[in-house]
């Protein structure tokens, strides 16, 4: 989907504004939705697959007007939604009377809470099949001219530029699809992205071979 | 969750956000416990100390330096790191000719594993639209002066792989331990917005 959340090379979003000390969460709503959406993708509360694209279907005027975790949190409900699992009427009731903490369990799950430090604080293997792609490195290669209107990868921003396969990362299934397919690494020199008064230098993106030519 | 006064009106959000966990709590779909455990996960035990620890054994072992620019997830994994978000970690080894910087345009990628999660600042709006433009000029709203006769390489983690930057040892740090040289490594050295 070519939404908002594709800012790659945008003006007018004004400084980067570095916090010192920032804390991980700066409110606790804030990690309680990270925490839910965490669990609800892993439990098959909302559909399988990215939430991430929900993110982007979320309208540009809400999505530029929303903090990262209310954008995690809109996700997550149209999920949640999607699934069956909620229905947007009881979240509204509930909003509109429960207050601002949410009730607690009386048991607990000893077993799924074991899961979480497997999961998110444990040696995994290395992911990505060996890819045996039709492309090698140092190959120049053309991003596809293209609009989809499903969930992608593939920043607006490098579409039609040209640029040389700097690695082969792996295969994994592009989104949208099932099989897998491999992944480049393609570096672009700023002035073929930007014209010829860029700065000099390169970007590097990562890009399924279905996105090339 | 403890009582908590807000001195401030709650947000709509903020209110959706709980009715959402009370729901799932009361169909017995979620426990609170395991909610705890994930936004305590990442407040207390997985952050850019993980990455400092790598950083600072590259430094002072050739071999694993090797190992983590070959296979960066398993090189971790010696560490006893890894998780959600870290399963193709990509490791970036600047040189005095070379400075790596990260930055995700679509979203938010990042290392968790090694970094935990991202700053506000990362996942903002001016970061994602400017760093693949203007970098030079995003570095030095962070200080950061890149030479001109040092490459200044972006990447734009847009698919699987989670970039992490292994800046170069400082100099004057030889006969420091590898305990000693983990605080010298910041969050920020391995985004690549300081150098």
């Amino acid at each position: 989907m070519d939404g908002i959340h594709d800012m790659g090379g945008m003006h007018g979003f004004g400084a980067v504004a570095p916090e010192p000390d920032e804390p991980v969460f700066h409110e606790p709503w804030e990690g309680r939705a990270f925490g839910l959406a965490l669990v609800g993708g892993a439990l098959g509360l909302v559909p399988p697959g990215t939430g991430r694209g929900r993110i982007e279907r979320i309208d540009p005027a809400t999505y530029l007007a929303s903090s990262y975790y209310e954008r995690w949190a809109r996700g997550m409900e149209e999920g949640l939604v999607e699934a069956g699992t909620l229905t947007a009427a009881e979240i509204d009731a509930r909003a509109a009377t429960g207050g601002t903490e949410p009730v607690r369990s009386e048991g607990t799950d000893a077993d799924t809470v074991a899961l979480v430090p497997t999961f998110l604080n444990s040696p995994q293997p290395t992911s990505g099949a060996p890819a045996a792609g039709a492309f090698a490195v140092g190959d120049r290669v053309t991003v596809r001219r293209m609009a989809p209107a499903a969930h992608h990868r593939c920043p607006r921003y490098v579409r039609g530029a040209t640029g040389t396969v700097a690695r082969i990362e792996g295969a994994w299934p592009r989104p949208g699809d099932d099989a897998p397919e491999a992944v480049y690494s393609v570096r672009f020199a700023n002035a073929d992205l930007w014209g010829d008064d860029a700065e000099p230098g390169s970007v590097t993106v990562d890009l399924w071979e279905g996105y090339l030519t | 969750m403890s009582e908590h006064h807000h001195p401030r009106e709650p947000s709509d959000i903020e209110r959706r956000v709980a009715a959402i966990e009370s729901l799932l709590v009361e169909k017995g779909l979620v426990t609170s416990d395991v909610v705890d455990a994930i936004v305590e996960t990442y407040e207390h035990d997985v952050g850019p100390l993980n990455g400092s620890r790598v950083v600072a054994r590259a430094w002072v072992d050739p071999e694993y330096r090797a190992r983590l620019l070959a296979d960066g997830t398993a090189a971790v994994g010696e560490l006893g790191f890894g998780g959600a978000e870290g399963e193709h970690i990509v490791v970036l080894a600047n040189t005095p000719t070379l400075h790596n910087v990260v930055v995700c345009t679509l979203c938010s990628c990042y290392p968790w594993p090694v970094l935990g999660l991202p700053p506000r600042w990362y996942k903002s709006f001016a970061y994602r639209s400017r760093m693949v433009r203007e970098p030079r000029a995003v570095l030095a709203e962070f200080g950061t002066t890149v030479p001109d006769d040092v490459e200044l390489a972006v990447w734009d983690s847009s698919a699987d792989a989670r970039y992490l930057v292994l800046p170069e040892r400082p100099a004057g740090t030889e006969g420091l331990s590898e305990d000693a040289l983990v605080p010298l490594v910041t969050r920020d050295h391995m985004i690549g917005v300081v150098r």
